[in-house]
């Protein structure tokens, strides 16, 4: 009889155990050697919605140098092959001295076959003192990036409104 | 058997675990994914609508047409009262409550676009300490969330309006989040629709259990445990000596087949019964006791009828076979009574043993009642049968004596034949005693003097002693 019951609690322990999914383990993405790369944007001193009142630098790696550019009815179409990767570094301040080192990075990682991307980007937070990363998979970074698509107030101001795929500071030829 | 544990018990309980368990599973199952499948199209639609109004916000305020967007709030709210659309500030202020808003964005752009509203709303509503609404601010996250109130359930959506590029113009760049949006819809229909589901399988559940609980245990009863309890009966029948009784079970499987088995067994039982009636009670012992031979000290018992050979010249046989049944059956009932054990039938010639501590006085009380029966009796009963009567108390082989396919447990030795030559000396009427027996009868009955024969096979006189026949008067023996 105590067989009996043991057995029937085992085997519903196990049931609903099986129920139960692990936990993915987060992998961090982002490469660390990304300060010998081309910079797009130098010395960003103001405050922007989305990344605030931090003094901000921009890189790029050479696969995104590779961007393509076509014109189709008067409008430039960017396109940043698969494995561009674009990092953002984020400061404690506005006006960090020379030797502050940054608190986080912002990336954005082109790669549309990843489930997590959004608008062929894998957006990531990199928290540089826990070295942690964050995927953003949901309506945050890409919502506010679409608008780098069409005129905005930022850098260059995209004043043609050209299709320059979700990048405010686009890698242009001869940087 | 240490402690009866009944099987109907374990049996039931088995039934109504599993039944429990796997109904319970199905129907929990079933109900739940019923459940899930209707508060997730609920909340889809939900969410489906925050987008969408979502965009047509974020395309009405652009141009600068925010009121646009308020009267949509209200507009929607008029078709639909269980759905409730507000516009917060990160602040936890509703929007368009006050000027706030107004003499910022007038500021940004450095002249006085929007002219200042002059009657507030009146019924301005604020967020206090919602640890959602202020998770959605910290976390830029759409959250979405169930609460019950007072008996109605809402399904509440906040979501983050951002300070695009495009809104920044106006806005200022100092802040990430425009607003939080919120959506609360009263899904106190469909909570309850979710119970009266559960109510549903619950019952369904239930009533499934006890039917199948019931349909179940009346089949191991009728078709199990019924016939092995009757079987059980039966068993207990026939232990008790009443080989009439009989398994009658009509089913055709197993149970079935093992009650012809028993009733089987039970008319071999029989047979075997009836069979130990020609059987000496030693003999049944011996088998039992899987015993070889062994020394005892017994008394003997030979009883032989007087001139019988004379006697069946002038009978038919079957006169001759009733009458000398009737003084064998006679002589066997007194032996029985007195506990001796008849060890054969040599044609008219009864052999019995007698042991324990009071052989000789048993024996002898038998051979005394038989005497006096037949003197009682012998003319009217007996066709003037008469017999004698031979008693030898002494030491004596018992054992199973034949071959390996017919054997009999019968006494061998020489007070055995000397019991024998005593019942050939008697007289009819008359019991002969052996000195042995005598001296064990402690003067209990009446004898003879002691007077002295001589027999075939022993050398000198033997001393015997002829027991005083019982008179009518002796009560009992
Ligand atoms: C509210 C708008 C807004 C949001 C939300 C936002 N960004 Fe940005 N992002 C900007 C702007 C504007 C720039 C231009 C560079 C600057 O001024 O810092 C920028 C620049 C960047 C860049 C450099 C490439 C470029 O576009 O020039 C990266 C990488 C980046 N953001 C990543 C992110 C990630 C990851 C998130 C989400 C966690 C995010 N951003 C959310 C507005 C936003």
């Amino acid at each position: 009889m105590k067989k009996i019951i043991l057995i029937t609690v085992i085997s519903s322990l196990f049931l609903f155990l099986s129920g139960c999914k692990n936990k993915e383990t987060a992998r961090l993405i982002v490469p660390d050697n990304y300060t010998n790369w081309t910079i797009t944007a130098d010395n960003l001193n103001y405050p922007i919605p989305g990344h605030e009142n931090h003094f901000r630098r921009v890189f790029i790696n050479s696969t995104g140098k590779k961007v393509m550019t076509e014109k189709k009815n008067g409008r430039v179409f960017y396109n940043y092959p698969k494995g561009t990767i674009i990092i953002k570094e984020i400061y404690p301040s506005l006006n960090p001295k020379p030797e502050t080192k940054p608190i986080s990075l912002s990336v954005m990682i082109k790669d549309p076959d990843n489930p997590k991307s959004r608008d062929g980007w894998v957006w990531i937070v990199k928290d540089l003192k826990k070295n942690t990363e964050k995927i953003i998979d949901y309506e945050f970074c890409y919502d506010c990036h679409t608008n780098a698509n069409e005129p905005h107030p930022y850098g260059d101001g995209n004043p043609n409104g050209d299709f320059r795929d979700d990048v405010f500071f686009p890698y242009k030829k001869g940087n | 058997m240490k402690h009866f544990k009944p099987i109907t018990r374990r049996v039931n309980t088995i039934i109504i675990l599993s039944l429990v368990f796997g109904l319970g599973m199905t129907t929990a199952y079933f109900s739940y994914n019923e459940n899930s499948a209707l508060i997730s199209t609920t909340r889809n639609n939900l969410h489906q609508q925050s987008d969408i109004l979502y965009q047509s916000i974020k395309n009405a305020m652009l141009p600068g047409n925010a009121p646009i967007a308020v009267s949509l709030f209200t507009d929607i709210r008029d078709i639909n009262p269980a759905y409730e659309i507000m516009l917060f500030r990160e602040n936890g202020v509703q929007a368009f409550s006050d000027n706030t808003t107004i003499d910022t964005v007038n500021t940004n752009l450095m002249r006085k676009k929007f002219s200042e509203r002059l009657t507030q709303i009146n019924d301005m509503f604020t967020i206090h300490n919602d640890p959602q609404f202020t998770s959605t601010v910290l976390q830029r996250k759409t959250s979405a969330f169930q609460i019950s109130d007072k008996g109605q359930t809402f399904f509440t959506i906040y979501k983050p309006l951002l300070n695009l590029p495009k809104c920044a113009v106006c806005h200022g760049s100092d802040h990430t989040i425009r607003g939080i949006i919120k959506i609360r819809s009263n899904i106190t229909p469909i909570v309850k629709k979710q119970r009266i589901n559960l109510l549903i399988a619950g019952a369904f559940f239930i009533l499934l259990l006890l039917f199948l609980t019931l349909l179940l245990t009346r089949f191991f009863k009728t078709k199990i445990l019924g016939p092995v309890k009757h079987i059980g009966t039966v068993c207990t029948e026939v232990t008790s000596g009443n080989f009439n009784s009989r398994v009658t079970i009509n089913n055709e499987d197993e149970i079935g087949v093992l009650g012809d088995t028993v009733n089987t067994m039970v008319e071999g039982l029989y047979e075997r019964f009836q069979l130990s009636k020609f059987v000496s009670s030693s003999t049944i012992n011996s088998i039992k006791n899987k015993e070889e031979g062994f020394k005892d000290s017994i008394t003997l018992f030979f009883s032989d009828i007087r001139s019988f050979t004379a006697y069946s010249e002038n009978k038919t046989p079957e006169q001759i076979v009733e009458n000398l049944n009737k003084i064998l059956s006679m002589q066997t009932e007194i032996i029985h009574k007195y506990g001796g054990d008849v060890d054969k039938y040599v044609g008219d010639e009864v052999v019995a043993l007698f042991t324990g501590e009071e052989k000789e006085i048993n024996a002898c009380r038998s051979a005394l009642e038989i005497q006096k029966e037949l003197a009682a009796r012998s003319a009217s009963h007996y066709d003037g049968l008469q017999v004698g009567i031979g008693l030898n108390t002494g030491e004596v082989i018992l054992g199973m004596i034949g071959s390996s396919q017919r054997a009999d447990f019968t006494v061998i030795g020489d007070h055995v034949n000397f019991a024998s030559r005593l019942c050939d000396a008697a007289k009819p009427g008359q019991v002969i005693i052996s000195d042995s027996v005598y001296t064990n009868l402690h003067n209990r009955f009446k004898t003879s003097n002691p007077y002295k024969i001589k027999v075939k096979g022993k050398e000198k006189f033997q001393r015997v002693y002829i027991l005083t026949p019982l008179t009518k008067e002796d009560p009992e023996v």
